[in-house]
């Protein structure tokens, strides 16, 4: 190389190396904020499991043959497996391009296949841990129930990663904090309220029943309900559709817009 | 030969409309010590950011020691170290991890990295904050740390934007002892700095930008022999009046 001459493909094909650095250096920045990082969201799911489970839900009937603590749960936890995941990326994305960091990536020899996968995976390792917290402290109230452990795996693995190619637009397109916080306060939050949580749709009135279906956060929590105690208010096939598109066209976006170079490249 | 740097037509026009860098064309040979001069927004960093990666050319091609930046960009970026000239660090990482994750995105497996990055800690004196936070660091220590990160995956151009801004003296006659060093083994060298007295000391070659042209390239030998030396030739060639730039002491 030292006279110069022309190097041939020296590469592997696929930069696996590059990707794990991506998820051990995600990991080294949230262990620098654990409490925020899952301290926070399994004090919030203890309280919302101890007040709207354990306190309220003792006054109220069976639904569907569940104590309402059972029905409540999977709510609650796709409540913060959501969360986890649009924070996870949105914040690692934005702050690698607020502090300048993104530049470490791209001026090295990663693609952008290696970029996204490397984001996802450390949203699902956050996630899964999150709602393993979840299961754990549910059980301190005895209602760690799973029905079916890979349909349980498959509603946690694809909403996080919904929820964190989501992350990643945002996180390309915030400008500033107050940017990165919109989405959730104004979409997520409500929506996922809304999706099911704390009620059956059957609960609601007629015509808000239709805004229920129309709402993809009632499919994620009748999914995971399903593969917990086995409680389900719609197709379940249809929700997993709604799982994939959403994947499909959040991955679709995200993958041109890191072709255009999107908030990452001048 | 082919050359270590090679820019043809290169044209950056901005989103937002500034045409950054105008149809550059430029060649660097292996083993080149190479000065790019120009006063600030000439293109100087455009330039550099289209090299590694970090801009998108809007047209023209750029080479590598034959390997195009855009269609062989693992290749090319492979062969390329850059310390940019503003620190774009997660300032809270420690500085061990810093370097050690560059080589780890470089695809280098952990023996090899951890190795090469003791000896550059050792190299650039580091040993005693490896575990410090970045953002505890001095701005000398600051910029040694940037300069082992470019050279973790041991590339063969180095390019180095302003690399010792705001230093002290003794680092910097360090840094420049390192990086004689460095192309003394073979490293090409790509170098943009506003120390005249750098770029006469340090490299074999000058070009000069500006308004994202390069009006002046060649030998430094042909710019210091000129009468009042680097400057006075830098100073004509970006439009300035070299009479007004001396003021002899009384």
């Amino acid at each position: 190389m030292k006279d110069g001459s022309a190097v041939s493909d020296v590469g592997p094909v696929f930069n696996w190396i590059g990707l794990w650095t991506i998820v051990r250096r995600e990991w080294s920045r949230l262990m620098r904020v654990p409490v925020q990082a899952f301290i926070a969201p399994w004090i919030s799911a203890l309280l919302f499991i101890f007040i709207f489970g354990f306190v309220v839900g003792g006054r109220i009937a069976l639904i569907g043959g569940h104590h309402y603590l059972e029905f409540v749960l999977p709510g609650i936890l796709m409540l913060n497996v959501v969360n986890a995941a649009f924070l996870q990326s949105s914040s690692q994305i934005y702050f690698s391009r607020f502090l300048r960091y993104v530049e470490e990536s791209l001026v090295s020899p990663l693609s952008y296949a290696e970029m996204i996968a490397g984001v996802l995976s450390v949203v699902i390792v956050r996630s899964v841990i999150t709602a393993i917290g979840i299961l754990v402290i549910a059980s301190l109230f005895g209602v760690t129930h799973i029905q079916s452990v890979w349909e349980f795996l498959y509603w946690v693995v694809s909403v996080s990663v919904v929820f964190g190619l989501l992350g990643i637009i945002i996180g390309l397109w915030a400008n500033n904090f107050e940017q990165l916080t919109i989405l959730n306060v104004f979409f997520i939050t409500p929506l996922s309220f809304v999706g099911g949580v704390f009620n059956t749709v059957n609960m609601l009135p007629k015509w808000m029943q239709w805004v229920a279906y129309a709402n993809p956060f009632f499919y994620f929590i009748n999914g995971l309900r399903h593969a917990m105690i086995g409680f389900n208010e719609a197709n379940e096939w249809l929700g997993v559709g709604v799982t994939l598109a959403l994947a499909a066209v959040m991955a679709v976006t995200v993958w041109r817009l890191f072709s255009i170079g999107y908030g990452l490249r001048e | 030969m082919t050359p270590a740097l090679k820019i043809s037509h290169l044209t950056k026009l901005y989103r937002r409309g500034t045409l950054a860098v105008d149809d550059l064309s430029l060649e660097v040979e292996p083993g080149d010590f190479f000065g790019f001069l120009g006063p600030n927004g000439a293109g100087k960093s455009t330039t550099i950011n289209c090299i590694t990666g970090i801009a998108s050319p809007t047209s023209g091609t750029i080479e590598v020691f034959g390997v195009d930046t855009v269609k062989r960009y693992r290749d090319a970026r492979r062969l390329i170290g850059m310390s940019p000239q503003e620190f774009n660090v997660d300032t809270f990482a420690k500085v061990y991890d810093i370097i050690d994750w560059m080589g780890g995105y470089f695809g280098m497996r952990a023996a090899e990295r951890h190795a090469r990055v003791d000896m550059l800690i050792e190299k650039f004196d580091l040993v005693a904050h490896g575990k410090k936070q970045f953002r505890d660091l001095s701005g000398g220590l600051k910029r040694r740390v940037i300069l082992a990160r470019s050279l973790v995956h041991d590339p063969q151009l180095l390019i180095l934007d302003e690399p010792t801004a705001g230093v002290d003296v003794e680092l910097r006659r360090d840094l420049w002892r390192y990086l004689q060093e460095l192309n003394k083994e073979g490293k090409t060298i790509f170098l943009t700095s506003h120390y005249l007295e750098e770029i006469e000391r340090l490299c074999q070659t000058i070009a000069i930008i500006y308004d994202g042209k390069i009006v002046r390239h060649g030998p430094k030998k042909e710019f210091v022999d000129e009468p009042g030396g680097l400057e006075a030739a830098y100073l004509r060639a970006t439009g300035a009046e070299p009479d007004h730039a001396v003021v002899p002491a009384s």
